[in-house]
């Protein structure tokens, strides 16, 4: 069981980055961006063949995946400038899914759909269970340093900015905001953040294959930040947590459901996370944690 | 407010958490898992496999179960995504502390989930036909009941010769196994020569229409069918329509009753497939059609139906409801001679007796390499006539 919930808490750590990156561009900056597996997968895949096939260490192959994300967050941002709201989202969803077919057809590049096996941890597996405990201390470690950055970055000037270009960008420009300098900036930094945790997550689990990186991942994101507040690094982070718990719960829940059989379970399960939103927006719209007003300055 | 709407959910998520620990206190039965894709692309095939899996374990468990314990199935849902699935497995593994994880579908989900079962000492038995699995480092854990890719390959090009065609064209989608089948099927076929070009779509389209304009280009005299089974719906008509009178060859696990009686008796009339068979008179296919209530039970169930099997009967040879039992001993009561036995529960009174089986199940023989792939494998060949599936012949 320890085993277990230490798993969970890495898995639930690889989502609190993905939806801290989410956060950035989504809640903060309003750009609706639906192709976040595809940015997870652009870090998973730069990191395992820089790892795998380069031999490079661990450490250089986050840092690849961390520019392999920032350079393709910024070519998705400034392709799609005059998008916003359902025509980005569309766009993204779009790219998230060229991504994938790429990772499935380009086989010199990428493994094919066999994907990538044994990929280096950087830590010994053999360790058993301090394995585990020694990648749950490092995610936690990234996700706290990535919280902390965040909150800082978004209480800043910089931060306000971002917020006025999400309400009305052409309000933020009369204000002398260069709105797309922000928008690439915030985008690609956000793309980066979910580019690193698609390395982590092919470090720790050691396998990564383009089925991997459906869309279902981004929508447990969506889901995870709109849980928590998508205004707030704090609330996407604790979103994600919630998530895993209570997706890992509805498991053992609907095992307890009398007469209903593994199929019934599974849909029941599928229910349980639809009604959970709709439960959600109904009573909580902004989240656990709702985006503050800022006080001017006195 | 806010505070006590937090710790209320917290509240609720960790009594949910809570809730198995309560049922773990009682007794010390064996526990098995399956775990078959239940939702998404597998959702055809594994809810069927789960419900033959727990038929067979509740027919041991009225016999009397294993090594004088209950048998317990935990059934998951690998959603046939490989990162839900290493979280199911990782529950069924910590937490149910299965001796054994049967079925694993997609290849992609066997791949991920095989290093967590054996750094765990969890058997681990597949369906999934992907040649890269067998060749893991994985020491003994694994078995797979689908023939490789290499050989099926092979069958598919020989049979196109046998139909008396030479040229070929095989659709597939992207799938760990399209490359080596392909390959494999060229080989045979260039063997006799013949020749054979390769499309691959995308599964998810509505319409293949071009694709089938770009097959039929190469004027093909036979078009093979690599798809599973929504895909190849949608396939199977835009041939029809593009007017195509070759001849066309399938698996019989895409092409199956339910596809047929879902298309026209014209779109179908004809198509051959070709599916990994027990030998004539197994007992194995039969009790596999009683069990789901069909005559034409999908490959996969028959398959899982070995699993259970095998697995139960290696843990009585082994004496032990461990997975390392089931890895030592599942050679033991697979293959090398014995009394031929098509059931666990016939098995088990045996193996209990201090008896040898040798274990044919509904897929096949079910003899395993040490590399954990069947060594021996005959196939099933059989042409869709008049809306229904007609046996040509088994070899």
């Amino acid at each position: 069981m320890v085993s277990y919930i230490v798993f969970l808490l890495v898995i639930a750590g690889i989502y609190a980055l993905l939806a801290q990156s989410l956060c950035l561009a989504w809640g903060v900056t309003g750009l609706v961006n639906l192709g976040l597996a595809g940015f997870f997968a652009i870090g998973a895949y730069a990191s395992a063949t820089v790892v795998k096939w380069g031999g490079a260490p661990v450490p250089l192959g986050l840092l690849a995946a961390l520019a392999a994300g920032a350079i393709a967050g910024f070519v998705v941002c400034v392709s799609t400038l005059r998008l916003r709201d359902d025509y980005l989202a569309i766009v993204t969803l779009g790219f998230a899914e060229a991504v994938r077919v790429v990772a499935s057809n380009e086989i010199w590049l990428t493994g094919g759909t066999d994907g990538i096996s044994g990929i280096p941890a950087g830590l010994p597996r053999d360790w058993g269970q301090g394995f585990h405990l020694a990648s749950l201390a490092a995610v936690s470690a990234v996700v706290g340093a990535v919280w902390l950055a965040l909150r800082r970055l978004v209480a800043s000037p910089w931060g306000r900015a971002l917020r006025a270009v999400r309400e009305d960008q052409v309000v933020a420009a009369v204000a002398g905001k260069r709105v797309t300098r922000l928008k690439a900036e915030a985008f690609a930094i956000s793309a980066a953040i979910a580019a690193l945790a698609g390395a982590l997550y092919g470090h720790y689990t050691s396998y990564i294959a383009p089925e991997i990186f459906q869309p279902l991942v981004t929508i447990y994101v969506f889901l995870a930040v709109t849980a928590g507040g998508n205004g707030r690094p704090t609330g996407a982070t604790v979103g994600a947590y919630l998530l895993i718990a209570f997706l890992e719960a509805t498991r053992f829940a609907a095992e307890v459901v009398p007469g209903v059989s593994a199929l019934q379970a599974a849909a029941l399960r599928e229910m349980a996370v639809g009604v959970a939103l709709i439960l959600l927006l109904r009573f909580r719209q902004r989240g656990i944690f709702p985006e503050l007003n800022q006080k001017a300055p006195a | 407010m806010t505070l006590l709407t937090r710790r209320a959910a917290f509240a609720a998520g960790t009594a949910m958490l809570a809730v198995p620990s309560l049922a773990r206190a009682q007794g010390a039965p064996i526990r098995l898992g399956t775990l078959t894709p239940l939702t998404g692309a597998g959702g055809p095939y594994g809810p069927v496999m789960a419900n033959c899996v727990r038929a067979v374990i509740a027919e041991v468990n009225a016999a009397g179960g294993v090594l004088g314990r209950q048998v317990q199935l935990v059934s998951e849902d690998d959603q046939t995504n490989p990162e839900a699935g290493v979280r199911a497995a990782r529950k069924l593994i910590d937490v149910d502390r299965v001796a054994a994880i049967m079925g694993t579908w997609a290849s992609s989900v066997t791949t991920a989930v095989a290093p967590l079962c054996w750094e765990s000492r969890t058997f681990l038995a597949t369906v999934s036909g992907a040649d890269s699995i067998t060749a893991l480092p994985h020491n003994g854990w694994l078995v797979r009941t689908q023939p490789n890719t290499t050989l099926q390959g092979r069958k598919f090009g020989e049979y196109v010769l046998e139909l008396g065609a030479k040229r070929a064209f095989f659709m597939a989608p992207q799938t760990p196994f399209t490359q080596s089948q392909f390959t494999n099927m060229k080989v045979a076929l260039e063997r006799g020569g013949g020749s054979a070009d390769l499309l691959i779509y995308d599964a998810n389209k509505p319409s293949l229409r071009t694709e089938v304009d770009q097959a039929l280009r190469a004027r093909p005299e036979v078009i093979v069918l690599g798809g599973y089974t929504p895909d190849s719906t949608v396939l199977l008509r835009d041939i029809f329509r593009a007017g195509f009178r070759g001849k066309l060859l399938a698996f019989a696990y895409s092409v199956n009753q339910q596809m047929i009686g879902s298309l026209p008796h014209e779109v179908t009339e004809g198509i051959y497939t070709l599916a990994p068979s027990p030998a004539e008179g197994s007992g194995g296919f039969d009790r596999v059609k009683r069990i789901v209530g069909s005559d034409n039970p999908d490959p996969y169930t028959c398959q899982i139906y070995d699993h259970v099997n095998l697995v139960l009967m290696a843990m009585a040879a082994g004496r032990d409801g461990t997975g390392q039992a089931i890895r030592d001993s599942i050679r033991r009561v697979s293959q090398g001679g014995g009394e031929r036995v098509d059931n666990a529960v016939d098995g088990l009174r045996i193996v209990a007796a201090g008896g040898k089986v040798d274990y044919d199940g509904a897929s096949g023989p079910c003899d395993f390499t040490d590399a954990g792939d069947i060594s021996d494998c005959r196939f099933r060949y059989e042409q869709v006539r008049a809306g229904r599936q007609t046996l040509l012949r088994i070899a």
